[in-house]
C-alpha cells in the first residue's frame, strides 16, 4: 500500500513488473535480476533501480542481496503456504497472500496451509470463485500503520 | 498473518512469541480482502492503493477500529 498513486510511472518499471508476474506464473519461480536485464534488453543496474522503485510500494519487496522477495502475492522463496492451481504451485508469503493468488488468477486453488500454533493440517481451497466452507481464523500480529516495519511478524 | 484452529489457538502463539494480541478475521473476510486487495494485480495498468482507498477495502470487509487505522 502507498500513498501515492504515481510511484509506478517509469515506463520499464511497468515493464519489469509485469515481466516478474509472467515469470513467475509461467515458471514457478522468480527471474534474477540479470535475467530480467537480459529478457528486456538493458543493463542489469536499471533493473535493480526498477526493482527498487518497485518496492517503494511494498508490492514487491528484495532481499538483502538485491533479488525478489516477494512480488505480491507471490512468494519468491519458499514459504508455509503452498497454493496449487491445477498443475502449477506458487506460494504465497501469508495466509492473505496465498488467497490472494487464486483471487489475481481467479482460478479455483488449494492452499496446504497449517495452523500456526501446532502445525495441525488446514488445507482452504477455492472453487468457482468461492472460499470451500472451512474452520479457522486469520490472525494478524501487527497494527495496520505498523505492517511493512516488522514484515516478519505481521 | 497466519491462519489458526480456534482463538485459543492464537492465545498460545501470542504466548510462545511474547507478542500482544493483534486482529482476527475469519477465513471468509480474508477471501474477500485478498479479492479486493488483489484482484487487479496483473492489470497492465496496476498502481499502488493509497491510504483511503486501502481504508475503503478495510470497510467493505468489515475490518474496522483502532487496529485497522493506516497512517495517512
Amino acid at each position: 500500500m502507498s500513498g501515492d498513486r504515481q510511484l509506478v510511472h517509469d515506463p520499464l518499471d511497468r515493464q519489469v513488473r509485469l515481466f516478474v508476474y509472467q515469470h513467475i506464473l509461467r515458471r514457478e519461480k522468480s527471474p534474477t535480476a540479470a535475467e530480467i536485464a537480459k529478457a528486456l534488453a538493458c543493463s542489469t543496474k536499471r533493473i535493480r533501480d526498477s526493482l527498487s522503485r518497485l518496492s517503494e510500494s511494498h508490492a514487491f519487496m528484495l532481499q538483502e542481496n538485491g533479488e525478489l522477495w516477494r512480488a505480491a502475492p507471490l512468494s519468491c522463496i519458499p514459504t508455509s503456504f503452498p497454493v496449487r492451481v491445477g498443475k502449477h504451485s506458487w506460494f504465497g508469503n501469508c495466509i492473505w497472500d496465498a488467497l490472494g493468488i487464486p483471487a489475481m488468477l481467479e482460478k479455483d486453488a488449494r492452499i496446504d496451509a497449517s495452523c500456526g500454533c501446532c502445525n495441525y493440517e488446514m488445507p482452504v481451497e477455492v472453487k468457482g470463485g468461492r472460499l470451500a466452507p472451512g474452520r479457522g481464523l486469520i490472525h494478524i500480529a501487527v497494527p495496520a500503520r505498523e505492517w511493512y516495519r516488522d514484515v516478519v511478524f505481521t | 498473518m497466519l491462519l489458526f484452529r480456534s482463538e485459543q489457538h492464537v492465545d498460545r502463539w501470542c504466548a510462545q512469541w511474547n507478542r500482544p494480541r493483534g486482529g482476527t478475521l475469519s477465513l471468509a473476510q480474508g477471501w474477500k480482502l485478498a479479492q479486493l486487495w488483489y484482484g487487479d494485480r496483473l492489470n497492465p495498468e496496476w498502481k499502488p492503493m493509497n491510504a483511503e482507498q486501502a481504508r475503503s477495502v478495510f470497510r467493505q470487509v468489515g475490518l474496522v477500529g483502532e487496529f485497522w487505522k493506516l497512517a495517512s
